[in-house]
């Protein structure tokens, strides 16, 4: 299977088509509507100089632009979701629950929380998808 | 009990406390220590008539800068920022909310507004601030929301017509004076339907898919008190030992849920609130011991739990056990402290069930249920049970 560096446009357009290609993707997701953005806060140490934004965006069961973009872009999603590498890192292996992450303030969301929660199993969804990439840790290159 | 050997946590909890009775007129004290001098006084105009505001201003004298006292049963932005520019034009440089779960919310609100200027409507999220904001002093005249040691606010947007949900650490009040004189004059039927809001959060947070074991300490000993004292308050509520047991235990429940967070009962009653107008705490009364039963097989430990605390857990019993002899002593106690009993009793309808089901499934409160909810039919059936 082939490996991508995450956070590269390569990882997000294989992270796009594993949602793009999943029939079950498509009925959960029936009822969404909007993007939602992922800022990486700078962590040098781990390989990340600068913030990372990435832009995806859903629309009932399709997926549109999975982008890396400008502060900007990122900023006019939905939901914008901010967080370390290291918090990030631990939501995309699923070692921590995105929801629990929340919470506790390891990760931010500007945005209806309520939205989210209602489609809970999209989330989850788009999250186990991304699980089946193989990927490339900047920290462990 | 058990914990996973890769049990991690966060707990925040960093409100200090100022109880006894007659501790309100501490305030100023309390006040100077945090290095403020102008006050603004939050509350509403039930507090105000029952004279509960008065020892507080006289307390404060000339450093209280100002009285906000529209805050209506359910606050909204637009009173939020109203209010924030009172208090902006007055100089204020700290909040003090005297009320109950709707005052204490919109001073979170001015809290932020006050730090970050702006409208209220742009800090829907979760924990966006990134720095401490102004001190918030509450003095609760209920006891059960716990909002008094809890991030997180709920305040209507009129114009999306919908609650938004802020939560943020660096908004959690600094200080909460619990003073039992406050709740002396609270009614009855108010006295227990808060109590079993205090209830509801202590048990909803020993079942959470988020428990942790300090939350589940405060939890324990929070229904231990509620289940000794609520009932003394229902039958006099002049007897201020009891009183301040029970904001003692609804102040550690709300530190239990703040953490571990809330279930399907708090799911069902926000719904049951904004579809039919069943105040929170009665619909979280009567749903208590529904929402167990239907939980009883994914939550059978933290339910044994709770059984310990009601001390009916017999020697002997094993968990299963525990936890069902939990659920009917909860069904109990509601009797003998005189809590309503049935949905039917609050007004809503059969229809408002239905609609109310389908909304329980977008609360926030539902992720963290330990039995997985996804069809609305299985909400409406516990609603069903319960009316």
């Amino acid at each position: 299977m082939a490996k991508f560096n995450a956070m590269t446009q390569e990882w997000l357009d294989a992270w796009k088509e594993k949602i793009a290609t999943s029939a079950e993707y498509k009925e959960i997701a029936k009822n969404w509507e909007g993007s939602v953005s992922i800022i990486v806060n700078p962590d040098p140490e781990k390989g990340i100089p600068e913030p990372i934004y990435v832009f995806t965006d859903y629309w009932h069961g399709d997926v549109r632009d999975f982008l890396i973009c400008d502060k900007a872009k990122a900023e006019s999603a939905n939901f914008v979701m901010s967080g370390d590498f290291a918090r990030w890192k631990q939501v995309a292996k699923k070692e921590v629950d995105s929801t629990k992450a929340l919470m506790q303030g390891k990760l931010k969301l500007k945005g209806d929380l309520t939205y989210v929660v209602r489609n809970i199993k999209t989330v989850n969804k788009v999250i186990d998808l991304l699980c089946e990439i193989e990927t490339i840790w900047p920290d462990e290159v | 009990m058990a914990y996973d050997q890769d049990l991690a946590f966060v707990y925040f909890g960093p409100t200090k406390i100022v109880f006894g009775a007659g501790a309100a007129r501490d305030v100023e004290m309390e006040m100077a220590g945090l290095g403020c001098s102008r006050a603004l006084v939050v509350t509403d105009p039930g507090v105000m008539k029952a004279g509960l505001v008065e020892g507080v201003l006289k307390a404060l004298g000339d450093r209280c800068v100002g009285v906000w006292s529209e805050v209506p049963q359910d606050t909204g932005v637009g009173i939020v920022n109203r209010a924030a520019a009172f208090a902006r034009e007055k100089g204020a440089d700290c909040v003090v909310s005297v009320g109950g779960g709707s005052v204490i919310d919109t001073g979170k609100g001015i809290c932020i507004l006050l730090t970050e200027g702006g409208g209220l409507e742009n800090f829907e999220g979760i924990q966006l601030l990134t720095r401490p904001q102004t001190p918030h002093i509450v003095i609760p005249t209920t006891a059960g929301t716990g909002s008094e040691v809890t991030s997180m606010a709920v305040i209507l947007d009129e114009r999306k017509k919908q609650k938004i949900l802020i939560v943020e650490y660096f908004n959690t009040p600094r200080i909460a004076i619990l003073d039992p004189k406050m709740t002396e004059k609270l009614p009855p039927l108010l006295t227990v339907s808060t109590g079993m809001d205090a209830m509801t959060h202590a048990v909803e947070a020993l079942q959470s898919t988020q428990r942790e074991p300090i939350a589940d300490g405060l939890a324990m000993q929070a229904i231990r008190l509620l289940h000794r004292y609520l009932p003394v308050c229902a039958k006099n509520g002049a007897d201020l030992t009891a009183r301040g047991q029970v904001q003692l235990a609804a102040t550690m429940a709300g530190w239990a849920f703040g953490n571990a967070m809330v279930g399907l009962v708090h799911a069902m009653a926000h719904s049951l609130g904004a579809i039919a107008r069943v105040p929170h705490g009665i619909a979280n009364g009567i749903l208590l011991p529904h929402v167990m039963a239907f939980n009883l097989d994914d939550a059978a430990e933290g339910y044994a739990m709770v059984a310990e605390s009601l001390g009916v857990r017999e020697k002997g019993m094993d968990e299963a056990g525990a936890a069902g002899s939990a659920v009917t002593e909860m069904g109990a106690f509601l009797r003998r402290i005189g809590h309503p009993l049935r949905l039917s009793e609050t007004g809503a309808t059969e229809e408002d069930l239905v609609k109310a089901a389908a909304l329980s499934l977008s609360d926030g409160a539902i992720v963290n249920n330990p039995r997985m909810v996804m069809d609305e039919e299985e909400i409406l059936a516990v609603y069903r049970a319960a009316f």
